[in-house]
């Protein structure tokens, strides 16, 4: 099954939900739908094209909104499903009930970006530690860092 | 009557800091929990603030065992970016070096999973061979790990006829001892009696927990990125995918002694047929704005960067997911029907590279039970208020 | 006289003195061995041949910071290493080496002294038990609750092993029992099944691989043994290498002849025939992985405890035969 034969498959069983999908290379197809369309998108995936393995989601900062992308791989193809929410208001479903594995994914997107995934089944912060102050979403383009002048225990001051 | 056992972040079974935390009742495990942030160095944040070649080297420093997985990825997606298509005997060295990468990385797990069952002659001598290929490594990069080869547009050293033919004689000797391990590793009772029925996943939950590399393999399932999505020169070497159906730490060490078993005959195919001609083109030092998905078979797994670029010259996104983040699910569901003895086991059969978060430390107040993490930091600055008032012992002095 | 020539055999040889040179020699030994079958060197570099590398450590434990645990039990946790040590070492006066006359019996060996042996070879392992559950720290928990599940597995085996070869010489003193079997060297070949399984015992009682299961590093950290420090490490290991050379010296005397000879050839014998024995246990170290305890249970009364049995019924034939 090649790409094209993909594509036709996607317009023919979501028809509008589909906003856009480009094939830059061959085995990599991009299809974008709208956050309300997500779950059932990752369904269709799953179900009728056999995509069972998410590799990661990852999580791009475009300024004004949040870009989500889920990777999901087969034997013959790279499916990259992309969607996106409001930087004022970031609320995400979460697919976890469909793909079990996309639980470690989803809590790294809540703490690096501050995203809310709704029905998450475990929602503690997956990789800082507990005394990180709370609102501070390092992967966000306007957080920036500066690191504390050094101090030698016990040298010259 | 329940006991919380941490193992981690700091234990003789880890090789990197990990909090898992388990839950046992005498010897058999209810229930486990899996604490990560130790090790994380915040490189996607960084790389943002790099050019395109200097993030070559941060990405090779994620890890130390599989660093040429990480520059090879990597540069093979901003090559992808910039549309340049680097030449045949470039791709050809870097496989070879990527291959290479693949046979020490799991000669070093094979003498790990000896040392955690406690097989430790094992461990020596699977040790002892890893040495040959690190001298192989040395002669044809400069350094045992961290090989510096990749550069956007090809690789940076060239192969002459005398690495190619110490490579080939060294090949005769790994391939020998390697049958012995084979053997070795599948039939000493003792050793066969630790590993079967560990760490038991079966086909179905490999597949929806998303579980990638030997892990998967071993539980039947033939997904290999070198077959399903090849890269370098993977569409024109022969080779075969290596599958186990046990399901468990047995089959996971037997599909990695004959992945190195097939690397051996792909490392004499590459060398027999290295084509003459250049090794790199020039790059450009501005991409075109483009996004691109790049995935590459590490020894561990499947390891995909996201990389998005804005049209300067540092990129905007750089998205590393490592094979071990997406085969911690399936480790926690492995861990839940074990014995204590078989977590560190079960734990290394994944082939951990933990290498994903911040400096942290957690401290178990032995009392009341309870958890903190903390940073080093603020660690170090308690340690010292706490001894600062206490006078020095005077060292005990020998005459010896 | 007969006092000078007494605390010279408790104090100097086979005695403290002794057992320390000797005790610290034989893990040397076997520590060298081990690494010779793995390919690599081993001790090289105190004294020739790495010959006082054990002495070393055990010096360079006496001067590390000894820390007790809060809330550990400190007298306990202080006073068990020193008697384990004791205990040991009073097994040692037992071995018939010296100071034995086979016509009279005597203070250190008497009707029934290889049951007192026993006895006290396996008081260390409670001392290791206690060791760990007064530590109160949740490794040396698990690994002292290891301890005693082994015991389960491996003593019976033992003591019907070791007891064999005495009820074919007919007697419970050690040194008639080596005299016997020095007299009718064949009759040594009728114990070899037990000589094995008492081999294999042996290696679980003194918890080396396969059965280290106690103190495995990268399972528990410690074990047992995973809060001592200093001056009480140092003690227990040299205990444990007490405890090695006592069982190989116990193994010597019932199975392959005891010590004759006199002063000088004795000590030769000895050190000869312990030596053989601990070649032994370290080419079972050398060759197997660490199994789980409850493989050791099932294991030990699977095949040890039958196999056992069946000597001792072999024992019983040929002692019928003979007589």
């Amino acid at each position: 099954m090649n790409d094209q034969i993909l594509i036709e498959k996607a317009k023919e069983s979501l028809k509008d939900k589909v906003l856009e999908i480009t094939n830059p290379a061959p085995r990599r197809l991009f299809m974008k739908v709208a956050v309300g369309n997500l779950l059932e998108a990752v369904n269709w995936l799953k179900k009728e094209m056999g995509f069972s393995h998410l590799s990661t989601i990852s999580g791009v900062d475009l300024g004004q909104s949040f870009e989500i992308l889920y990777h999901f791989a087969n034997n013959f193809c790279s499916f990259t499903l992309r969607t996106e929410i409001s930087r004022e208001n970031p609320l995400l479903p979460s697919i976890c009930a469909l793909i079990p594995g996309a639980i470690l994914y989803e809590r790294e997107l809540q703490e690096m970006f501050g995203i809310t995934v709704q029905n998450i089944p475990d929602p503690r912060p997956l990789l800082l530690p507990d005394n990180w102050p709370a609102g501070n979403y390092p992967l966000r383009k306007d957080w920036k860092y500066e690191r504390p002048a050094e101090v030698i225990p016990g040298g010259k001051k | 009557m329940n006991f919380q056992i941490p193992i981690g972040p700091q234990h003789p079974a880890l090789k990197e800091p990990i909090g898992l935390r388990v839950v046992v009742e005498g010897e058999i495990i209810r229930d486990a929990d899996l604490r990560l942030g130790y090790n994380h160095r915040g490189i996607e944040k960084l790389a943002e603030s790099k050019t395109w070649i200097q993030n070559i080297y941060l990405e090779e420093r994620i890890c130390g065992i599989c660093s040429h997985s990480h520059t090879t990825c990597y540069v093979q997606g901003v090559e992808k970016l910039m549309e340049i298509q680097p030449p045949k005997r470039g791709l050809y060295i870097r496989t070879l070096v990527a291959e290479l990468e693949r046979i020490h990385s799991h000669l070093l797990w094979l003498g790990v999973a000896g040392h955690e069952a406690g097989f430790d002659s094992f461990f020596m001598y699977v040790w002892r061979d890893r040495e040959i290929v690190m001298d192989i490594l040395e002669t044809i990069s400069g350094n045992r790990v961290h090989y510096a080869n990749n550069t956007i547009g090809g690789v940076r050293r060239d192969l002459d006829e005398l690495q190619v033919k110490h490579i080939l004689d060294s090949l005769e000797i790994l391939r020998k001892r390697s049958e012995f391990y084979k053997n070795l590793g599948t039939k000493e009772p003792s050793f066969v009696a630790r590993l079967a029925g560990v760490g038991y996943l079966s086909k179905e939950d490999a597949i929806t927990l998303c579980a990638v590399g030997p892990t998967l393999r071993a539980s039947g399932v033939p997904m290999d990125v070198r077959k399903d999505d090849p890269y370098a020169v993977y569409d024109e070497v022969p080779f075969e995918v290596c599958t186990a159906d046990t399901c468990d730490v047995l089959g996971r060490t037997v599909v990695r002694i004959k992945e190195i078993l097939e690397s051996y005959n792909i490392i004499e195919f590459l060398l027999k047929n290295l084509p003459a001609g250049p090794i790199a083109v020039r790059a450009p030092r501005r991409p075109k704005p483009n996004e691109v998905i790049s995935r590459y078979e590490a020894p561990r797994g499947e390891l995909i960067y996201y990389i998005k670029s804005n049209g300067t010259e540092k990129p905007e996104r750089i998205k590393v997911r490592a094979p071990t983040l997406g085969n911690y699910a399936a480790t926690i569901k492995m861990l839940k029907k074990g014995f204590i003895a078989d977590v560190p086991l079960i734990f290394a059969a994944i082939d951990p590279c933990i290498a994903c978060a911040e400096r942290a430390v957690a401290i178990v107040d032995a009392r009341t039970g309870q958890e903190k993490v903390v940073p080093m930091n603020i660690l170090r600055q308690s340690s010292q208020k706490k001894s600062a008032n206490k006078e020095r012992k005077r060292e005990v002095e020998w005459p010896l | 006289m007969a006092t000078l020539k007494i605390l010279i055999y408790l104090i100097v040889c086979p005695g403290l003195f002794f057992l320390f040179i000797y005790s610290t020699f034989c893990e040397w030994f076997d520590r060298k061995l081990y690494a010779r079958f793995q390919n690599r060197m081993g001790p090289t570099h105190t004294g020739r041949w790495g010959l006082l590398q054990p002495i070393a450590d055990f010096f360079k434990l006496m001067a590390k910071e000894d820390i007790v645990p809060d809330r550990a039990d400190k007298g306990m946790f202080s006073a068990l290493p020193p008697f384990g040590l004791a205990i040991v070492s009073t097994a040692m006066l037992l071995l018939p080496i010296w100071n034995y006359d086979l016509e009279k019996p005597s203070l250190t060996s008497f009707n029934g002294d290889i049951i007192v042996i026993l006895y006290l070879l396996s008081l260390p392992t409670f001392i290791f038990f206690l060791a760990g559950w007064s530590s109160t720290n949740l490794f040396s928990t698990i690994g002292a609750a290891r301890v005693l599940t082994m015991l389960f597995g491996y003593e019976v085996p033992l003591f019907l092993s070791v007891l064999s070869p005495a009820v074919l010489a007919n007697s419970w003193r050690l040194a008639e029992i080596a005299a016997f079997y020095r007299q009718h060297p064949l009759l040594i070949l009728v114990n070899l099944l037990s000589f094995v399984i008492a081999l294999i015992c042996v290696q679980a009682k003194l918890e080396r691989t396969p059965f280290d299961i106690p103190h495995a590093e990268t399972e528990i950290v410690g074990g047992t043994f995973t809060e001592y420090s200093g001056k009480k490490l140092a003690l227990f290991r040299l205990m444990i290498d007490v405890e090695m050379v006592v069982a190989a010296g116990l193994l010597a005397a019932v199975f392959l002849g005891g010590f004759s000879g006199g002063l000088v050839i004795g000590l030769i014998n000895f050190i000869i025939k312990t030596l053989l024995v601990i070649f032994f246990l370290s080419l079972i170290k050398a060759t197997t992985s660490r199994i789980r305890v409850d493989q050791v249970v099932s294991f030990s009364w699977k095949y040890l405890a039958p196999l056992a049995v069946l000597q001792l019924l072999i024992v019983i034939l040929v002692k019928g035969l003979i007589s």
